[in-house]
């Protein structure tokens, strides 16, 4: 079963970069440029999992969060926060807000890819999606 | 007089805490195309890969570029970590650790070089009790000192053992790598010191300074012994949590 992946990241280089690595790792993959674009997406295409920046224009990561935990179906699908910052408070302020897990930016994507795989397996049959 | 003394003082201060500002902004900028840079090398071997292209020629370089990305994040981490200790804007957050759990995290997490493949030996005697600290400090102290552990050697793989005596942890990060010059081990702890020896092996000569810095603010003591060479050996020791009250 090919899952698919919602991608939230304002910088185009690496968003287009990124999409292209975890195509080619068989991943369905949907884009969007900022918090507000994502939970639209998120809403319209329920994704298997999320992978979000924190800083961004318009809604951030942070709020993205929060949006995610008050919605009666966002709430089940795992974020996985990637961010250039990596004080403590910072990763404990996200995963207080409901990330599943949180990579530091510069990151290997061997890394990335063990955390979407760990997450997958932990949340499917779990979460009460209607996919 | 005194009123022009006080404005340049206050605009002295004011560049200060701007150029500090600059410093902080930019480094967690640099890490932005850093990640894009990193993320581009990683698809370009996964599609030669995938095309049967890749060869060791390839696939020796593309390695290459991704560890000296992350050289540069290291360097960029220090330089920020050094900024924040002279702007005075280091808050301290201490709260009891599981040192354990903590190296334990690090070595599962450790990936400063994509081309070292080893992982270190993590010893535990004693009955493990928390210490009273600041994670990220503490975080800091050990991902540097294990490493250095790893960047200066190249054979086995380094040793971290953890020592729960009646009043403290005693944590020992030991490589058998190319030592430290007998000469050099006053100024070891000096910001922008390098040792003699270390030829190419890359650095900005802040990581044990900032080392030394956070063990100080977290009560804890710090020793090395080494013989060039042969190895070094770090010892640090912090207080139990009941014990530092």
């Amino acid at each position: 079963m090919q899952h698919t992946i919602l991608l939230i990241e304002d910088k185009p280089g690496l968003r287009d970069t990124l999409q292209s690595l975890l195509e080619l790792h068989q991943y369905q993959v949907i884009t969007a440029a900022n918090g507000e674009e994502g939970i639209h997406m998120a809403t319209e295409h329920l994704p298997h999992l999320v992978i979000s920046d924190i800083y961004m224009p318009v809604l951030n990561g942070y709020q993205l969060l929060e949006a995610f935990q008050a919605h009666e179906q966002l709430r089940y699908i795992p974020v996985i926060i990637l961010s250039a910052r990596s004080a403590t408070e910072e990763v404990n302020l996200a995963l207080e807000k409901g990330a599943a897990a949180y990579i530091n930016k510069p990151f290997l994507f061997a890394n990335l890819n063990a955390s979407i795989q760990h997450l997958l397996q932990t949340t499917s049959g779990s979460a009460p999606l209607n996919l | 007089m005194k009123n022009g003394e006080t404005t340049v003082s206050h605009d002295a201060v004011n560049l200060l805490n701007n150029a500090s500002n600059i410093i902080a902004i930019t480094s967690h900028e640099f890490k932005t195309p850093l990640t894009a840079i990193s993320a581009a090398v990683e698809l370009l071997a996964a599609r030669l890969h995938t095309r049967q292209q890749m060869d060791a020629f390839y696939e020796k370089n593309l390695s290459r570029i991704t560890t000296e990305i992350f050289r540069l994040n290291n360097m960029l981490d220090e330089m920020l970590t050094i900024n924040s200790i002279m702007s005075g804007r280091m808050t301290l957050n201490k709260q009891i650790i599981d040192v354990v759990q903590l190296l334990t995290t690090l070595r599962s997490n450790y990936f400063a070089d994509p081309e070292d493949t080893r992982s270190f030996e993590l010893i535990v005697t004693g009955i493990p009790q928390g210490i009273y600290a600041d994670h990220n400090q503490l975080n800091r102290i050990f991902m540097n000192l294990v490493g250095n552990a790893f960047k200066f050697s190249r054979e086995k793989a380094p040793v971290v053992e953890v020592d729960f005596e009646p009043h403290q942890v005693v944590i020992r990060i030991i490589d058998d790598g190319i030592g430290i010059p007998e000469n050099d081990l006053p100024q070891l702890f000096q910001p922008f010191f390098r040792a003699s020896n270390v030829n190419e092996i890359a650095g900005t000569g802040l990581g044990l300074s900032i080392v030394k810095t956070f063990v100080q603010e977290n009560n804890g003591t710090i020793t090395v012994d080494s013989v060039a060479g042969e190895g070094s050996t770090f010892t640090l020791s912090f207080l139990y949590h009941s014990d530092s009250l």
